[in-house]
């Protein structure tokens, strides 16, 4: 049988650190290839060799047979590769037919004019190849997510795509479009267009896929036919690694206190009758999908985001029609997963940063900052958390690596003693020595007290630390895992979506 | 809560339309002067310099630019034309008036997409500049333009005013730039998302310095046409008018952050400002009330744009799960 | 790419001449306008002497006094990545609600001993009401700072305008109680009371702005306003505050104004606009937000007072000193974009 793109002994390094060990895949014309693995395991480095964006060390690609080397994105753009991300690159302020030609008009008799006619019926034409019932001089804003998805792949088809790779697509899908994705999806295969499907959704990756290739820290852990690999499988060969090493050990159960209720809280379109408690000295590990409501439902807490139903309650006392500042004053802190954009000041030193969410406790009267004593309580806070540097008044965070980075919004968050602790995506973007850094605070954190919250994309990380671990799903609390030794299969089956698994839950 | 919104939305959408009905039929029954067919003309010959100008301050700010230094370009091109051109045919000047303002234009697009520098700074420094030399060149004096210019304001084109049709001339270039050519079509694409149109591989620098050009030409014209109808100028000629030709430019409902707004909304937005002066005149108003009512309306179509933005903002967040049937 | 010694001594980072790596240094630093300051009096003394005489001097700090403390109130709202275009209407507004007050014909409190006072007191409450527009048409109304300010100061110098009509046959009201001017030519200790009033001004906004709470907000917001939502910072009051400040900072000008003229006119300080802009970009702060000190501001327009007074006693005809202040506008930028970039470089 041919194929459509060979890609062997792929190879890449950064700051020498290898991400890629030799990754070999095939792709045929007419299928769907899988590509499954967590976060850091080397899909998103072997997309963007794909597309241009890094050049390998070793390794060869090979498209319809011949050499295929990109120097840019344009290279692999003109060579019919084409991607479809997670974020679109469509100009909502534009419609749908300009976008798809926004770079390159048709022009009316040589005019220079843009020959609507012509870009009117190549748009009608590929948009109906997607199903796509909408006239072509819609805005691209008045269309919903899952349309402008398939305006990607219009816009793809009409610059004659041989192969179209999706990055996580289904998240901010609801089902229906998805479903209708899927469909379309199967007609590009049906027209000898090859697929490269990247999902952390393993069973749409199963309803859509061929076959399979599994990564895990930067090897080809299994590949293999889809009839070949159950979600089992796929998962165990993604977390296959041992993981007891470095979760530290926990010294102190947790107590008896409930330090954060949250009950039916809802929001029309992303949260459903939302319940949890978490107690003191409690880890509660929160499971799910990227877009699945586990950050939506965070910033519900913390004030940043309205819901429309629901109470919550902070050691008791409830924290009414909720604002970042009321629910620090009650004791709550937030490490979101957007540090660069939420978490620091980037421009910022690091004591400055150290101090912005606890300014009354270092201003004396007339709100006067007593800068020795912020540079005390930051160097103070630098060696508690062993940051790399000690020259907190002079460094500013854009500076630190990111493990540091987040050590210092630990360290800003601890400085206020916080009764309940919500951490997304702790270890994102750090290293392995930060990650155990980080995992001995948070379990430092509780033996003082502190009730955690902890979403994360990383099975292993939830598993390792958590006392209890809920899975959503589509703004949905689906199951609920109360006994170590956790069930990973199952947790990650949960969050997926799969309802086989709901009777694991308690 | 969602029909309502989006009754509400329609309404917000079409705010400063119903606030040009109720202005017409408040001035209409208030004095029966304001309905004659002279007086719309005269409405229009009116705005026709300022929405010149605001049709080129649009094309700026579609990139998400701005451009103080309109009002110093006009007061310059117009003492060029007084000082140098007093035996030339018309059509003459009012192509040194195009290239000149081109220049400044080139000059302003240079300063901010070559050097790197704010276009706010950029044009604050040439409304200086621009000024400076035009108050150089003239002596601060005042100047007086030639009868071949002066006759050119009772002239008509094919039984229109030569200002409504220089007016509509601009306009329609302006129109069919913006939507029927590549290039207007990527002005709206680099205001929107200036980083996917680099991703997309459009010419950014050259839209955006362009943008300039054209905004550089349209106060030459805009000062062209309004030197025709006063037939002299003094220093502080033009002063101000680059927040008269925004202000005109937002009220039609372009963003200040680019990418959102049409010229035709641009010229709705200065002929509603001179509405509402020529309305407030045909009934006697105190002239004092004047700026207030103009800020007044200004500031109300922007504040129900603000509202309609939050509105669209909440329909619009990302929804995780499907809603309930609406 | 543009040639700037800057760009040079980056380039050549590894044997620059130690005079380009002072220059590239002085570049960097807090005080490099000030050092611009007086390399240019320096370099102009030979042309007009008088520059560097007492009386100039004098001439220059009390001129440089109302424009200095409109500056200071602008600085805020540019840290926080707003505008307030507003500041010259809040000036003639302030003025002649004061002057309406204490005018010896037709004042509120005419002839009385709560004339000056009392018209003090209007006005400053003149500015707070204009801030508090602003303020809270950014913050809860969702309108761009420029635009909001841009329509008030339509409004308010057209109400400055109408206002005089009531009290007033001509175009200011006049009249004014004696004891008023003395705040314009009275002395401390041989020191201009302007001259203590604005730098008691300056004095409080630079450490509030260095040293308090509420500055290192200010700061937090102009930089990231999300980032300093999540850290508990009270974005929204602290931008209606800024407006407030810059507000009562205007009609405190307003206040030297109109007793250096002893008139409340409503085209005092018509023109002052584009020098505060001008002067607090001059200085360093960021048009973007997040950036900015009140030294900076201070040596801003200290530098454009002393480029409007040297062109003035060279005999410069007005043309001649916008030309020249549009010229260094832009160059200022410039620097500052060569600033940047070099340090990206580092």
């Amino acid at each position: 049988m041919s194929t459509l793109l060979e890609v062997s002994g792929l190879t890449k390094s950064f700051f020498g650190v290898t991400v890629l060990h030799g990754v070999d895949f095939v792709v045929r014309p007419g299928e769907a290839l899988g590509l499954v693995g967590e976060n850091g395991s080397g899909k998103s480095t072997s997309m963007n060799i794909l597309g241009g964006v890094h050049r390998p060390e070793a390794g060869t690609m090979r498209l319809d047979g011949q050499a295929y080397a990109p120097q840019n994105p344009k290279d692999a753009i003109s060579a019919g590769i084409a991607f479809i991300h997670q974020e679109l690159n469509l100009f909502p302020n534009l419609s749908v037919e300009e976008n798809l030609f926004v770079d390159a008009f048709p022009r009316w008799n040589g005019l220079p004019f843009i020959d609507r006619r012509a870009i009117r019926a190549q748009t009608e034409a590929v948009l109906h190849e997607v199903d796509l019932d909408i006239r072509p001089s819609t805005p691209v804003a008045r269309l919903s997510q899952g349309e402008r998805q398939l305006v990607e792949i219009a816009k793809a088809l009409s610059r004659k795509a041989r192969l179209i790779i999706f990055d996580e697509p289904t998240t901010s899908l609801t089902r229906p479009e998805v479903d209708r994705l899927f469909g379309i999806i199967a007609k590009l295969k049906a027209r000898g267009i090859g697929i490269i499907y990247i999902s952390h959704a393993l069973e749409d990756v199963l309803a859509v896929c061929d076959s399979i290739a599994v990564l895990r820290d930067g090897h080809l852990a299994g590949a293999g036919p889809a009839s070949e690999m159950p979600i089992g499988r796929m998962i165990s060969l993604m977390v296959g690694r041992s993981i007891d090493t470095i979760y530290p050990d926990r010294q102190t159960a947790p107590g008896k206190q409930v330090v954060l209720a949250v009950e039916a809280l809802s929001q029309p379109g992303v949260a459903e009758k939302i319940s949890l408690e978490v107690r003191a000295g409690e880890i509660v590990g929160l499971a799910g999908l990227m877009g699945s409501g586990r950050s939506e439902l965070a910033r519900m807490i913390f004030g940043l985001d309205r819901f429309a139903s629901g109470t919550i309650r902070v050691n008791g006392q409830p924290l009414d029609d909720p604002t970042p500042e009321k629910a620090i004053e009650a004791g709550i802190a937030f490490l979101t997963e957007d540090r660069r954009g939420e978490g620091l000041l980037m421009d910022f030193t690091i004591a400055e940063n150290t101090v912005i969410a606890s300014l009354d406790s270092v201003a004396g009267p007339l709100g006067i900052l007593d800068n020795k004593r912020i540079a005390s309580v930051s160097r103070e806070m630098g060696r508690s958390m062993h940051l790399s540097t000690d020259k907190v008044e002079e460094t500013r965070v854009k500076h630190l690596s990111g493990g540091n980075q987040q050590k210092v919004v630990i360290g800003k968050w601890l400085r206020r003693e916080p009764t309940l602790f919500i951490l997304d995506e702790p270890t994102r973007g750090i290293d392995v020595g930060a990650k155990q850094e980080v995992y001995r605070i948070i379990n430092a954190l509780t033996a003082r007290g502190s009730g955690v919250l902890l979403i994360s994309s990383e099975i292993e990380e939830l598993i390792g630390l958590s006392d209890r671990i809920l899975t959503i799903s589509r703004g949905e609390i689906v199951a609920e895992f109360n006994n170590r030794p956790f069930d990973r299969e199952a947790i990650m089956a949960a969050a997926t979506g799969q309802r086989a698994w709901e009777g694991a839950s308690a | 809560m969602k029909i309502g919104s989006r009754a509400l939305l329609l309404i917000l959408q079409n705010a400063p339309v119903i606030l040009f009905l109720v202005l017409l039929v408040v001035f209409g029954l208030m004095s029966d002067r304001f309905f004659a067919f002279n007086n719309f003309r005269n409405i229009i010959i009116q705005a026709a310099p300022i929405a010149i100008l605001a049709i080129g301050m649009t094309f700026v700010l579609l990139t998400g630019q701005i451009d103080l230094s309109v009002g110093s370009s006009m007061y310059l091109t117009a003492c060029v034309v007084a000082l140098y051109m007093p035996d030339m045919p018309w059509p003459a000047s009012l192509f040194a008036v195009i290239a000149l303002g081109a220049l400044i234009g080139a000059v302003n697009g240079f300063a901010v997409t070559r050097l790197g520098i704010v276009s706010f700074i950029v044009t604050l420094a040439m409304l200086f500049v621009l000024r400076g030399i035009g108050m150089w060149l003239s002596n601060t004096r005042t100047l007086m333009f030639p009868d071949q210019i002066l006759t050119l304001n009772r002239a008509t084109v094919l039984g229109i005013p030569s200002a409504i049709f220089a007016f509509l001339v601009v306009f329609l270039c302006a129109w069919a730039l913006l939507t029927q050519t590549p290039f207007g079509r990527q002005v709206y694409a680099v205001g929107g998302d200036p980083d996917s149109a680099r991703k997309a591989g459009l010419p950014v620098s050259r839209i955006v310095f362009l943008c300039f050009v054209l905004a550089g030409i349209c106060a030459g014209i805009g000062g062209f046409v309004s030197i025709t109808q006063i037939g002299a100028v003094g220093p502080k000629y033009g002063d101000q008018v680059e927040f008269a030709a925004i202000a005109a430019a937002v009220l039609g409902g372009v963003s200040l952050f680019g990418g959102r707004g049409s010229v035709g909304g641009t010229v709705f937005g200065a002929i509603l400002i001179k509405t509402v002066q020529n309305g407030l005149n045909i009934i006697n108003a105190d002239p004092y009330v004047y700026p207030l009512v103009t800020a007044a309306i200004i500031f109300l179509a922007v504040a129900i744009d603000g509202t309609r933005t939050r509105i669209i903002e909440r329909l619009e967040r990302r929804t995780i799960r499907p809603l309930q049937a609406v | 790419m543009t040639i700037t010694p800057v760009a040079e001594t980056a380039t050549g980072a590894t044997q620059p001449p130690s005079v380009l790596r002072r220059l590239g240094r002085l570049m960097l630093s807090e005080y490099f306008v000030l050092v611009l300051c007086v390399a240019y009096v320096l370099a102009i003394a030979p042309f007009v002497p008088e520059i560097l005489s007492w009386e100039v001097a004098s001439n220059i700090l009390s001129d440089m006094m109302p424009l200095l403390v409109v500056a200071i109130g602008q600085t805020f709202v540019l840290i926080i990545a707003g505008i307030d275009l507003s500041v010259t209407a809040i000036v003639s507004m302030s003025a002649v609600v004061g002057a309406s007050v204490m005018t010896g014909t037709g004042g509120y409190l005419g002839d009385t001993a709560f004339a000056v006072p009392g018209a003090v007191l209007a006005m400053l409450f003149t500015g707070l009401v204009i801030g508090a527009i602003n303020g809270f048409s950014v913050i809860r109304l969702n309108m761009p700072s420029f635009i909001v300010t841009l329509a008030t100061r339509m409004f308010f110098a057209g109400a400055a305008v109408w206002y005089v009509t009531f009290h007033s046959t001509s175009s200011s009201i006049a009249n004014l109680p004696e004891s008023f001017a003395e705040f314009a030519t009275g002395h401390l200790f041989g020191i201009p009371l302007t001259v203590i009033a604005a730098g008691l001004i300056a004095v409080v906004a630079h450490v509030v702005l260095s040293r308090t709470r509420f500055g290192r907000a200010v700061y937090a917001v102009g930089a990231n306003p999300r980032a300093a939502r999540v850290s508990g910072i009270p974005v929204e009051r602290t931008i209606l505050f800024c407006f407030l400040i810059s507000g009562v900072c205007a009609s405190v000008a307003a206040t030297i104004y109109v007793s250096r003229m002893q008139t409340g006119s409503p085209i005092v300080g018509e023109n002052i606009l584009l020098d505060v802009i001008g002067a607090v970009v001059i200085g360093g702060t960021s048009l973007f937000g997040g950036k900015g000190k009140i030294v900076w501001t201070v040596f801003g327009v200290l530098f454009l007072l002393l480029l409007d007074t040297s062109m003035k006693l060279l005999g410069a005809s007005l043309f001649a000193i916008y030309i020249i202040k549009g010229g260094v506008i832009l160059l200022a930028a410039l620097v500052d974009v060569a600033r940047n970039r070099w340090l990206v470089g580092r």
